[in-house]
């Protein structure tokens, strides 16, 4: 279904922090979970379900990306589907891996597959994912998350 | 080639913490092991990116292939955690 694959990520600008710092992981995810609180997608509680999820198995996915998000049973502190990408210039140490973007994601059931999967395409391309690491302008970033629109239909 | 044809039932699709238990699963092995949707090109299932792209969504079918010592054992292994619900 190409609508999955091209329909636009929900990424406000204001959930957009191209120079962030954190001091570790759990510190990242707890920016992510605010950004996203911050543009109303969230709710207070969804932070910790974030970093829940992420104890349970890494959220990094390659290239220097994490994609924090919640779990399941977390989807009622989800008030609308959203994305948040704070970068990291320094890097943070994610389970032994640097990771330098994170992609803070909140979204209902079948929103959130179709977001990491619209995102994982992205990132699969090595230019686009590096050219991603080194944004360090909001326009830059949100161009760069912008589903292919040729991406082939299934 | 040994694969295994599996239904995915879980309500996240192949996504989230079931790809990601999935990939670090058949990253043990020292081959090549392939998961595709039935029909569908297969692409690596060692790369989370990949098996995340590939959008398998609850009820979908894929293909899980290796070949190697040990493949059959891996790939019921992979199967079961496709499978779960």
């Amino acid at each position: 279904m190409a609508d999955r694959a091209t329909a636009p990520l929900p990424l406000d600008p204001r959930a957009v922090r191209t120079a962030a710092a954190a001091t570790d992981l759990e510190d990242a995810i707890r920016q992510c979970g605010a950004v996203l609180q911050e543009v109303g997608a969230v709710d207070g509680t969804y932070a910790e379900a974030m970093l829940e999820r992420e104890r349970s198995i890494s959220t990094y996915v390659g290239e220097g990306v994490a994609i924090p998000h919640g779990t399941l049973e977390s989807k009622e502190a989800v008030r609308h589907d959203a994305l948040c990408v704070l970068r990291f210039p320094e890097g943070v140490d994610w389970h032994g891996e640097r990771v330098t973007v994170c992609v803070g994601i909140a979204a209902h059931g079948g929103g959130h597959m179709r977001l990491l999967s619209s995102l994982a395409r992205i990132l699969l391309d090595p230019d686009r994912a590096a050219a991603l690491r080194a944004a360090t302008e909001v326009d830059e970033v949100i161009g760069l998350l912008r589903p292919d629109e040729e991406e082939d239909p299934e | 080639m040994a694969e295994r044809r599996v239904s995915v039932t879980s309500e996240v699709g192949l996504h989230a913490r079931p790809a990601a238990t999935f990939v670090q699963t058949a990253a043990k092995a020292s081959y090549d092991v392939t998961i595709a949707k039935a029909g569908g090109t297969p692409v690596s299932a060692k790369s989370i990116l990949s098996v995340l792209a590939l959008d398998v969504r609850q009820g979908e079918s894929i293909v899980i292939s290796a070949e190697g010592e040990g493949a059959d054992a891996l790939l019921d292994e992979l199967a079961q955690i496709a499978a779960a619900p």
